[in-house]
């Protein structure tokens, strides 16, 4: 796997490269079903949708720092109406025939200094919003600010300059290391990105982004084999600090690692974010992880964020019927504390082709427990503020509570059908 | 009782019973002294290095520990799937419904596993042919084992099918695993191990490549079967959450010894020995939001370069000189069938003792120090 956060890939952000000079306009979202994601679009169609937006060449915008005047508890990142569609081809002309609605309207604000933390099972887009608003993948529609800048409306060359403010750590600490470069190189890539080409000074910064991780500086003749997971983890960790970023995607950064060592990167991870002024989008689908480490929470479902809330009054009160449901499937380390678990049926249907309405209202207790709703099903839901600061996408939130969720759970077998009969 | 008593009595009996005896009747699986080494390029790994454990007719046991402490390692030495060499079972033995099952010949090995002791793997899609239909695969096993025909074995998958939850078993029984999702190939693998009633189910990580909500279905279906057909149960697994939901004693295992081994309750809230108390503590949970997360220091030793004395002793908290000489025996703590390995346990650990285990803690233990 090639390291996309400090070297970006051609494939994905370089489109305008291809063109002429005129093609130094922003990179046009291409929302139009003319362009096709994910293929290389002709340099006539950028030019095309470079006339159509206006042509206009946008001044240079200082890039010096997006962040700078923001303080503590103001927004750093501002998401919204991000889509991401990726299209799916197939029959004998390789026509699209399906679109898969992977990050399908999302709207947050992460504050500066806060964890902001997305949480949600396999394929709910959890990983592609955190990619997308770095635009390692390109979105198909919506806006992402950080500070004061559209990431989205860059070209490629700010976009790069951009880079060394929002880095990304990667799950696998396995995959993620290039397995033929030293740790030096590793870590001095992005640097020489940045345009650090004296090698003392680089170095020096990847030997103090070594020792700030709680590795030795004399590691940097070493290669990834030589590391532990643990180890390895922190070396992506110091690549994306060498950088000296103000915001970091972490995606599942500890999934990977068993749990006495999670604790030693979860730590490192919050000591950092002080000592650094670091803002962190924290990836993740452990609730428990979550829940020590963030400010607030974004709980996804099919491409959507279904609650929004502070961590600890999601965990104390979640207004979701699926917050609730994975809440109540955390297995509990204490033995005797035993609760009848609320154990949805079927699995996550597939983004390809989400239900009508609500998109949980084929798996939802609450839906059943109010005797089926035609609501559910005709209308979707609005993401609704029902307290300060507290939102859930659910036209029934009032009636959830932790009460109704135990008398569903109790009046129901434990063997759960694996699949939902229409 | 002094340490040399102690000792003493423990080598003597490999776990709980002399050697080359049969357990009791009420014990299902008698691993005693199980020594799994594997012989590759760089040295010999011991992987499983002297461990004793018995599962009880339909109870349940959890071996819990990090990657590489020789957890599945112990499965597959029972199960006897390991490819001889590399590995080599160097001694112990293995009790399984009153026969020493290590030197029983293949053939018959191959008719406990299935008919007798059933597996569930981690990845179930590895673990199913791509190229057979699950009716295909579970009749195929029910056919093998309980000598029945073709008709009778497709009814028995449809049957098994449909007792893990699984709707339209008639239609779904003609599916290929590709065809299904990671959870409904999960439940596959229990119909397939529950179709010819085993009386020992093991499950080596089942849920761990599941989401949590589907977790949570399979861990409900696996204990619903459980209870009805009485079959006991051996969880190996890392989650700790995990087990407390699902095993009546557990055995925690480090660098292929067992260091703790007790009740479900004791060894998850009354931890005895270093290395559960910091697993346990490294949890992130609600308490600790805002504070650190106790984490263990250090990694795991190479399995080659393995320390002289205690095997946890360069990670652990309350480590002091005699840790890295002595090599602590897995001795009894509290009267209560609770074992840890640690030389805190022992005479010479006494003055330190105190210090280490709170008041809370040490209430439930003999050790000398009640509440």
């Amino acid at each position: 796997m090639t390291d996309q956060a400090t070297t970006p890939t051609p494939d994905t952000d370089e489109t305008p490269v291809a063109a002429p000079t005129p093609a130094d306009a922003p990179t046009p979202i291409r929302a139009t079903p003319g362009v096709l994601e994910g293929e290389e679009p002709s340099v006539e169609a950028l030019e095309r949708d470079w006339q159509r937006d206006g042509g206009e060449v946008p001044s240079e915008e200082p890039l010096a720092d997006p962040a700078h005047g923001i303080v503590e508890g103001e927004a750093l990142l501002r998401v919204s109406g991000l889509k991401k569609h990726f299209p799916v081809y197939g029959g004998l002309l390789r026509r699209q025939v399906a679109t898969v609605y992977a990050v399908d309207g999302v709207d947050f604000e992460v504050r500066k200094g806060d964890v902001f933390s997305l949480v949600g099972e396999s394929g709910c887009g959890k990983t592609t919003l955190g990619r997308t608003v770095l635009r390692l993948v390109e979105p198909t529609a919506g806006t992402v600010h950080f500070g004061a800048l559209d990431v989205t409306r860059l070209k490629s060359s700010e976009l790069r300059r951009l880079r060394s403010k929002m880095q990304i750590v990667f799950q696998d600490p396995f995959g993620s290391l290039n397995p033929r470069m030293p740790v030096s190189d590793i870590i001095g890539e992005g640097l020489i990105a940045q345009g650090l080409t004296d090698r003392k000074a680089r170095d020096r910064r990847v030997g103090d982004a070594l020792e700030a991780v709680g590795l030795r500086r004399d590691y940097t003749r070493r290669y990834p084999h030589e590391f532990s997971g643990g180890q390895r983890q922190r070396i992506g960790v110091a690549r994306a600090l060498a950088l000296e970023p103000d915001f970091i995607v972490l995606d599942e950064p500890v999934s990977a690692l068993d749990v006495s060592i999670q604790s030693q990167v979860l730590n490192l991870l919050l000591d950092l974010r002080k000592d650094f002024d670091l803002t962190y989008l924290f990836i993740s689908h452990n609730l428990s992880v979550i829940e020590y480490v963030s400010d607030r929470v974004g709980v996804m479902y099919l491409g959507q964020i279904v609650e929004l809330a502070s961590s600890e009054e999601l965990y104390r009160s979640p207004r979701h019927p699926y917050t609730l449901a994975l809440l109540s499937a955390i297995p509990d380390p204490d033995p005797r504390r035993r609760h009848k678990r609320l154990v949805l049926k079927g699995d996550v249907p597939s983004p390809v082709n989400p239900p009508a309405g609500c998109h949980f209202h084929t798996r939802c207790w609450l839906r059943e427990q109010l005797g089926n709703p035609e609501q559910c099903v005709s209308a979707e839901p609005d993401l609704r503020e029902l307290m300060p600061g507290h939102k859930a996408k659910c036209h029934f939130a009032e009636q959830v509570s932790g009460a109704k969720a135990a008398e569903f759970a109790a009046e129901h077998s434990t063997v759960v059908p694996a699949v939902v009969d229409a | 009782m002094t340490a040399e008593a102690t000792v003493a009595e423990i080598s003597v009996t490999i776990g709980e019973r002399p050697a080359g005896t049969a357990p009791g009747e009420d014990i299902l699986l008698d691993v005693r002294g199980l020594q799994t080494h594997f012989h590759v390029m760089d040295g010999t790994v011991r992987a499983v290095d002297g461990v004793s454990f018995s599962v009880p007719r339909g109870g349940t046991v959890g071996l819990v520990g990090e990657s590489a402490c020789g957890k599945s390692v112990t499965a597959l030495t029972i199960m006897r799937l390991l490819d001889i060499p590399p590995a080599e079972i160097v001694g112990g033995e293995v009790w399984f419904d009153g026969r020493e099952i290590l030197a029983l010949p293949e053939e018959e090995m191959r008719h406990l596993r299935g008919n007798d002791i059933a597996m569930i793997f981690q990845e179930p899609l590895t673990s199913l042919n791509p190229v057979l239909t699950v009716g295909d695969q579970i009749s195929e096993q029910v056919r093998l084992h309980l000598k029945v025909d073709k008709k009778e074995g497709l009814g028995r998958a449809i049957e098994s099918l449909r007792t893990v939850g699984i709707p339209n078993p008639e239609q779904r029984v003609k599916q290929y695993p590709h065809e299904m999702s990671g959870g409904m190939r999960q439940r596959v693998m229990i119909a397939m191990a529950l179709s010819c009633e085993p009386k020992l189910l093991i499950a080596d990580e089942p849920t761990t490549a599941l989401d949590v909500t589907i977790q949570a279905q399979i861990l409900e279906l696996l204990k619903a079967v459980q209870e009805r057909t009485k079959s006991a149960l051996m969880l190996i697994t890392h989650d700790l959450g995990v087990v407390a939901e699902m095993v009546d004693e557990i055995v925690v295992m480090y660098a292929g010894q067992i260091v703790e081994q007790g009740t479900a309750e004791q060894v998850l809230t009354r931890p005895m020995d270093p290395y559960t108390m910091g697993l346990i503590e490294s949890l992130p949970s609600v308490k600790k939001r805002g504070g650190r997360l106790s984490a263990i220091k250090g990694v795991v030793p190479s399995p080659f370069n393995l320390p002289p004395g205690c095997r946890f002793a360069p990670r652990c908290p309350y480590v002091w000189d005699a840790c890295r000489t002595t090599s602590p025996e897995l001795i009894p703590v509290g009267g209560h069938g609770q074992r840890a390995r640690c030389l805190l346990h022992t005479p010479a650990g006494a003055p330190r003792r105190a210090a280490v285990f709170d008041t809370a803690a040490s209430s439930g233990t003999t050790a000398g120090h009640g509440a």
